[in-house]
């Protein structure tokens, strides 16, 4: 499955989107964003991961090789016109290039529709950082009112947030019970990431399916391993990952297992209190959190519960906030004895050979461990 | 003769194979360029092991070409670079094997399994291209690095990180008359270092070594300078794979 | 005698980069080497070079004395670190370390230690210099103060924040953060009003960090020499307005120092005048920074540390100079912005205003005045790898620059503290096509 079919079929399922339901559909730029707000104004999110391979077109050099592909690819396809079918672009602060990015468009063109930013705040737990993001969600609901013409109502939010609760709670359970399901690797991500695009009560649908075909007893076999890094791209690394005879137990990709919201407290019962609470209800981030000690536990335990016996850290090329965390989590796993492979991906199309062979080899080494002498 | 297994690593830059006997001991050996057809490269090669040694045994294959091999165990050259160092030295320690294109550096346990390894990651840099190439450029042939860095008294060193870069950056040394031998002793400095920075604090083991350029014996001295520890060059230095690949093909 | 040992202490220490400086500025204004009996390229250098030096080696050296004296800071340099000040806190800046070990070439060792522990080499190079000091437990000032707590503001990058979570998980103390949403045309209310919170809690903090009540009327008062300090610098700074300008933009990178690492202390201010009175005469004497100024140039982004000498040499030689740089113009931008009848209210704007949380249009403006300000017939903008915020948009500002002001404008890749990142050679034919292109 190759990234341009499925470009394909998204523009076409933005079009019919439009057609039959007259949806909006927005481009949204990693990581965290309202979702839920932007499902309670019938606006359809397409995120933009990239998307992967060279960046192609005039704008392909418009930001430095330096700077992370997601980035540098957005604005290359965004400019290029091959994103006519989406109506604007939503740009959260995740990082300093994301933050470029946004300014790029905004002050010097190349994109000549609406470009929307989303400022969360960083550091958990301030309720100064709270009060900003009620106060950031509700201003974007203003402008979203004024680009829609639409009158947001708050009964439309709470239906918005309980449809995604239920979405979030099936995507928890498929990689909680990940040794239950048993679609392969590259099968059971390329549902997950039909999450980024498909209307949410569609993918509603094929998540409760998923769910209904989980087995009553563990049906893969493989190596487990716990995976934490940003986008599980391309594909070919998971095929990788299934050939070597492994499979990620425990998942902590940005894009997927890390913002699976899981609300302890259950729904509050104002809608504004909920979208705000959601948003810390995540597992921790290094784009918005300060304290390393959060997301160390937070690995450790679930890699504990997952039973991973090996943990790759798959991080993009010039992702700091990644990058960063790389020697803590290597001392955290040295401490406990369990092996750690670093992979740098670019946002390629297919991995290396020599990846193929890293991947290989961290697996063989793990099952070799894990036989007794 | 006791043929027990065939080995095979088919590399990026050499394919190499052996037939061992039963303690991975070297019956007989062939080593070539890599032809861009593997399969059939692979199979001829066999082929000639088996008519030599009058035997069919079976096939452990390792290398980036690995897959294109008819092999009963196909594993990659990391597993089977320990397996093979271990088979020669009995010990654990720390294998590095700077190849062509490549270059590992694998902690090998108390059994002959990989605890933990690195690899040069993209660049050449850290690799024997990176020798190959600015030797070439200064018309030194590489059998004759060795000697030239022998003569020495102190290496000039090259501070770019890139081959591209360091290559103009030498032309440049040899434009303003600097020695050429301590140029070339420079060149071997630069590499080590960029190798056993790969080694990451790993430095508590033995430290072995394979690949072609464990060959050179100024790359050698300049590894073991580098690290501040005595380098073992393992006999048989480029079949080491070939030979763990062997010893898998058994069990 | 103190300040006799003091010099003594200097010369081992924090005044080794400066007294390099200075001895290559004495050298530079002597006929040397092997050109002999060629005139030298540069004005002669600047009498207050001696005082500068002194100020940052005592700074260094009272550091050393510091933890467990008085409460120890470590600060980000866009943090507004008056509020600390009435709290009796000795201030270290990490970046301004950094830059002194660039300067020094000291970061390729420091940054192996640091990538040895598994920090990527595409990291900034100030984090890196920054944990391989830590590693190490090397600086060329002697001793650095063990923090009490980290002040972490992320105006000038995300990046700060990873550094200084690692510090704070390293050091195990209270990290306080002013996160300062980026300003995307104007200020936000909402966001304005998360950062003026925030620092109302970090007086809460850095109370009880330093078991000191705030005392708002010397808060003022350090405002008040904040503002002047800043407007004093801008003066320094435009002094290079004149032709020829007294003084180069690689010179001011220098004499940073004190705006940044000791803002709002009477002797940040009095040093500024001391420089500014300098310069003014060189003005009136027509001393140049450069003695055959032909071009004048802007400078944008970070300077890179360890190779100014061999830049300054190579431009000066075809009598170009820089006449501003858009680092050096940041500090002089607070003066504007600083109220001090409402200290927390305009330190939050005032954080929140800075070049580097402002957006492209608000860059380009800065770029374009200094330009014309200054009288500049080009510009380098350093596209630094290791500076994510400043270089993205670099592109487009050099088309902007050179449509819209028919300026020469030269990209130039680098790092600001790396010099395994500078390709010495290409880099140099690069500046050098540059140069001739002028003709």
């Amino acid at each position: 499955m190759t990234y341009n079919a499925g470009t394909i079929s998204r523009s076409a399922y933005a079009l019919r989107q439009r057609e039959e339901f007259g949806r909006r559909c927005l481009a949204v730029l990693p990581i965290y964003y309202p979702k839920e707000l932007l499902t309670a104004f019938d606006i359809l999110t397409m995120e933009l991961w990239g998307p992967p391979g060279a960046p192609c077109g005039d704008a392909a050099g418009r930001i430095q090789t330096y700077v992370c592909a997601v980035a540098r690819n957005a604005i290359a396809f965004l400019q290029s016109g091959k994103a006519e079918v989406v109506d604007g672009v939503l740009i959260p602060h995740t990082c300093d290039s994301l933050q470029g990015l946004a300014a790029l468009l905004m002050d010097f063109g190349g994109w000549s529709k609406k470009v929307f930013v989303f400022q969360h705040p960083r550091g958990v737990g301030r309720a100064s950082a709270k009060a900003c993001l009620e106060q950031e969600l509700r201003a974007l609901a203003g402008e979203l009112e004024e680009w829609t013409g639409k009158r947001l109502d708050p009964e439309r939010l709470t239906w918005a947030l309980a449809l995604h609760r239920k979405i979030e709670a099936y995507r928890a359970t498929l990689l909680d019970q990940r040794e239950l399901c048993p679609l392969n690797e590259v099968e059971l991500y390329a549902l997950l990431r039909r999450g980024e695009w498909l209307w949410p009560e569609e993918h509603l649908e094929e998540l409760r399916r998923a769910v209904q075909g989980l087995a009553p007893v563990p049906v893969q076999k493989g190596i487990p391993i716990m995976v934490t890094g940003y986008l599980p791209e391309p594909s070919g690394l998971l095929a990788a990952l299934t050939d070597a005879g492994a499979y990620i137990a425990g998942d902590d990709y940005a894009a997927v297992g890390r913002r699976v919201g899981r609300e302890a407290n259950g729904a509050p019962a104002d809608p504004w209190t909920g979208l705000t609470e959601r948003y810390f209800a995540v597992a921790p981030c290094p784009t918005r959190n300060v304290v390393t000690g959060n997301r160390m536990q937070y690995l450790e335990s679930l890699a504990k519960s997952s039973g991973a016996r090996g943990v790759l850290v798959h991080v993009q090329k010039f992702c700091e906030p990644e990058l960063f965390d790389i020697p803590g989590i290597r001392k955290l796993f040295a401490a406990s004895g369990i092996p750690v492979l670093v992979v740098e991906g670019e946002l390629e199309l297919a991995i290396s050979g020599q990846t193929e062979t890293r991947l290989a080899a961290f697996i063989e080494m793990l099952r070799t461990a894990g036989r007794p002498s | 003769m006791s043929v027990v297994a065939l080995g095979i690593d088919v590399g990026s830059t050499t394919c190499k194979a052996v037939a061992v006997d039963g303690q991975g001991c070297i019956l007989a050996r062939r080593l070539e360029p890599a032809n861009p057809r593997i399969e059939q490269q692979a199979e001829r090669i066999l082929q000639e092991l088996r008519a030599e040694t009058g035997s069919a045994p079976p096939v452990g294959a390792t290398g980036y070409g690995r897959k294109r091999v008819a092999a009963s165990r196909v594993l990659t050259e990391i597993t089977c670079h320990a397996r093979g160092a271990f088979a020669l030295t009995h010990r654990p320690g720390v294998l590095v094997d700077i190849g062509g294109q490549d270059t590992k550096v694998i902690q090998i346990g108390g059994n002959g399994e990989v605890l933990d390894f690195t690899m040069n990651d993209k660049c050449a840099a850290g690799t024997g291209r990176f020798l190959e190439t600015i030797l070439a450029r200064l018309a030194v042939p590489l059998s004759e690095a060795a000697e030239y860095a022998s003569r020495a008294s102190h290496p000039i060193l090259v501070s770019s990180t890139c081959t591209v870069f360091a290559e103009s950056e030498v032309i440049s040394m040899v434009a303003a008359g600097e020695p050429l031998e301590g140029i070339v002793k420079g060149l071997h400095t630069a590499l080590a270092s960029r190798v056993s920075s790969l080694t990451r604090a790993r430095a508590g083991g033995e430290i072995f070594m394979s690949g072609g350029v464990a060959l050179n014996a100024a790359m050698v001295v300049a590894l073991s300078e580098s690290l501040g520890k005595p380098v073992l060059v393992m006999p048989d230095a480029q079949f080491v794979g070939a030979i763990g690949a062997a010893l898998y093909a058994m069990a | 005698m103190i300040l006799r040992r003091l010099q003594y202490e200097m010369a081992g220490h924090a005044g080794l980069a400066l007294i390099r400086f200075q001895d290559w500025q004495k050298a530079r204004s002597r006929n040397k080497g092997k050109g002999k009996g060629k005139p030298s390229l540069f004005g002669p250098p600047l009498e207050c070079l001696g005082k500068l030096k002194e100020m940052m080696s005592l700074h260094y050296l009272q550091g050393r004395y510091a933890d467990g004296a008085v409460p120890v800071a470590w600060v980000t340099s866009g943090f507004p670190v008056e509020i600390l000040r009435p709290l009796g806190f000795h201030t270290l800046y990490p970046e301004n370390h950094a830059a002194m070990c660039g300067a020094l070439r000291l970061v390729p060792q420091l940054s192996d230690s640091a990538e040895q522990e598994g920090y990527s080499r595409d990291l900034c190079s100030y984090a890196r210099t920054d944990f391989g000091c830590g590693l190490l437990h090397t600086t060329p000032v002697g001793r650095l103060p063990k923090p009490d707590l980290l002040a972490c503001s992320n105006n000038i990058c995300q990046t700060v924040l990873y550094w200084y979570k690692a510090l704070a998980a390293h050091y195990n103390v209270p990290l306080v953060l002013i996160d300062t949403p980026f300003v995307y045309g104007e200020a936000k209310p909402h966001h304005v009003q998360y950062v003026r919170t925030q620092l109302e809690e970090l007086v809460s903090v850095a109370e009880r960090v330093s078991g000191r009540r705030m005392n708002y009327d010397e808060l003022s008062a350090i405002m008040v020499r904040s503002r002047e300090g800043s407007r004093l610098w801008g003066e320094c700074l435009a002094k290079a307005k004149a032709k020829p300008a007294p003084w180069t933009g690689i010179d001011g990178f220098f004499h940073m120092g004190p705006i940044v690492a000791l803002r709002g202390s009477e002797e940040c201010n009095a040093y500024y005048r001391m420089l500014r009175d300098e310069l003014q005469d060189r003005v009136n004497r027509g001393i140049g920074g450069i003695l055959n100024e032909k071009h004048r140039l802007l400078w944008d982004n970070l300077p890179m540390w360890f190779a100014t000498r061999e830049i300054s040499t190579l431009l000066a030689e075809r009598g170009f100079s820089f006449a501003c740089t858009s680092y050096t113009n940041a500090w002089a931008e607070a003066a504007g912005k600083i109220s001090p009848a409402d200290p927390i209210g305009s330190a939050a704007h005032a954080c929140m205003h800075i070049i580097l949380n402002q957006d492209l249009c608000n860059r380009l403006g800065i770029l374009t005045r200094l330009a014309r300000d200054y009288s500049c017939d080009g510009a380098v903008l350093h596209s630094d790898r290791s500076c994510k915020p400043y270089s993205v948009g670099q592109i487009d500002l050099k088309e902007r620059l050179t449509k819209e002001m028919g300026l020469k404008v030269l990209l130039l890749e680098s790092d600001h503290n790396d010099p395994r990142s500078w390709a010495s050679e290409p880099g140099a034919n690069r500046l050098s096509a540059f140069m001739e292109s002028f003709a």
